[in-house]
């Protein structure tokens, strides 16, 4: 599984970043987070309030931080 | 000598503490918080991407600025959206440059610390040069623009509404605690201050309690925590660092370069601020400081447009989203608004 954090580098996307990777490891799945910077590729995404997160090409939520049970949530679906 | 310095530092901050936290930064904070929870920056930004091909996108632009970007941080991310998702030019780069000067708590800030004349001077100017910005751009930039909008598409869904009517409310009654301790009471002693803004905020709390959802409320204090986190630490620090240099510039050098409201003064203060970096907001007690020291109403003005959108990070990332083309053009009508608004306002209005 692949998830993308979509962000130039605010605070607000490092707290994405973590509650992504503390979702991950209590759901034991392996999948790999790659945080996106380019404000280019972010656009591409159709992505313009950051932070957002892209979990397999799909992005599931931008321009707020979800709780960590949506994230759960959404690898749950995913998986 | 370097302990007087220090001292220039710690007693700015003291002033700073003791007058401005509790009946400013407060309500700035939550005013902010809830503009991100209660507005959907993305329907207005949807809608100003299908309306950007008409006129009716120089104002709109223009408008959409003041709830866009809270914090200039964010600004050349939703600008290069907007810009890239197929809008026009114009309210691409009107954003870019008037949702930073514009800026709401900037701008109530501004009022607070140097003067309402300044603050009213500042959205003026922002409104009336974000026309001249989107026509620079358009004009600059129009055959390229023809065939690039061809392929763009027409992003017109509005399934949701920008903000509801309740939440209006709210955010009128945030202000209303912003904007009554600094406006109503001009004079005597602090303390009134305080009693105005506890009347205030108490029924903007009330409101708050008895009609908006408690999860929405737990989300709007959540990003009001958010910009505390994030602003408060940059103006404690911005703001001791401009108590330290108010003690080492000598006042004459202030004076002779940024006195009176000569083009040149206007223009060199415009160069401070497109090159220097002010997180949201610090730029105000800046400018306050250079003003004691000797600084025209008219640069002062100018550094209070240029300083927050601009500083040499930023540039470097419009030139790298925009092309060093845009970008070019964009910097140099910038500054040439930002002296000329100076040096207007100086001589003819203040």
């Amino acid at each position: 599984m692949k998830i993308e954090i979509l962000g130039t580098g605010c605070p607000k996307c490092r707290k994405l970043n973590e509650l992504a990777e503390e979702a991950i490891n209590e759901l034991g799945v392996s999948a790999e987070i790659i945080k996106v910077t380019d404000i280019n590729k972010i656009i591409d995404y159709g992505v313009m309030v950051t932070p957002a997160l892209v979990i397999d090409g799909d992005v599931k939520v931008a321009g707020k931080i979800p709780e960590k049970k949506e994230i759960m949530v959404w690898i749950e679906e995913k998986k | 000598m370097l302990l007087d310095i220090l001292n220039g530092g710690l007693l700015a901050l003291k002033e700073y503490v003791a007058l401005h936290v509790l009946t400013c930064l407060i309500p700035a904070f939550l005013l902010a918080g809830g503009i991100i929870a209660f507005t959907s920056r993305d329907t207005i930004l949807k809608y100003l991407g299908a309306k950007a091909k008409n006129i009716i996108s120089f104002p709109l632009a223009a408008i959409s600025s003041i709830f866009i970007a809270v914090c200039s941080c964010t600004v050349i991310p939703v600008s290069a959206g907007i810009y890239r998702k197929g809008g026009a030019i114009a309210p691409a780069f009107i954003l870019l440059w008037v949702a930073p000067a514009s800026n709401l708590l900037a701008v109530i800030y501004t009022g607070n610390i140097i003067g309402y004349d300044m603050a009213v001077a500042r959205i003026i100017t922002a409104f009336v040069t974000a026309f001249v910005m989107g026509t620079v751009m358009y004009l600059s930039f129009r055959k390229e623009e023809a065939e690039r909008m061809v392929e763009g598409e027409e992003g017109g869904n509005n399934d949701k509404k920008i903000i509801a009517g309740k939440d209006i409310i709210l955010l009128l009654l945030i202000l209303f605690s912003l904007l009554s301790p600094n406006y109503l009471i001009t004079k005597g002693p602090y303390l009134h201050k305080v009693y105005v803004f506890a009347i205030s905020i108490s029924i903007t709390f009330l409101y708050a309690y008895f009609v908006i959802k408690k999860d929405r409320i737990s989300n709007w204090l959540k990003e009001t925590w958010w910009f505390v986190k994030l602003i408060f630490p940059l103006l404690l620090m911005g703001v001791f660092i401009v108590g330290v240099i108010g003690k080492i510039l000598p006042q004459q050098w202030i004076e002779h370069w940024l006195g009176g409201n000569s083009l040149l003064s206007s223009f060199l203060a415009t160069l401070i601020g497109a090159v220097s970096y002010f997180a949201t907001m610090t730029e105000a007690p800046f400018v306050d400081t250079l003003m004691k020291l000797g600084m025209g109403k008219g640069p002062a003005l100018a550094l209070l447009l240029s300083g927050p959108g601009m500083s040499l990070p930023n540039m470097l990332a419009i030139i790298k989203v925009f092309g060093p083309k845009k970008a070019s053009v964009y910097i140099v009508t910038m500054i040439s608004l930002a002296t000329v608004s100076g040096w207007f306002w100086g001589n003819y209005i203040f």
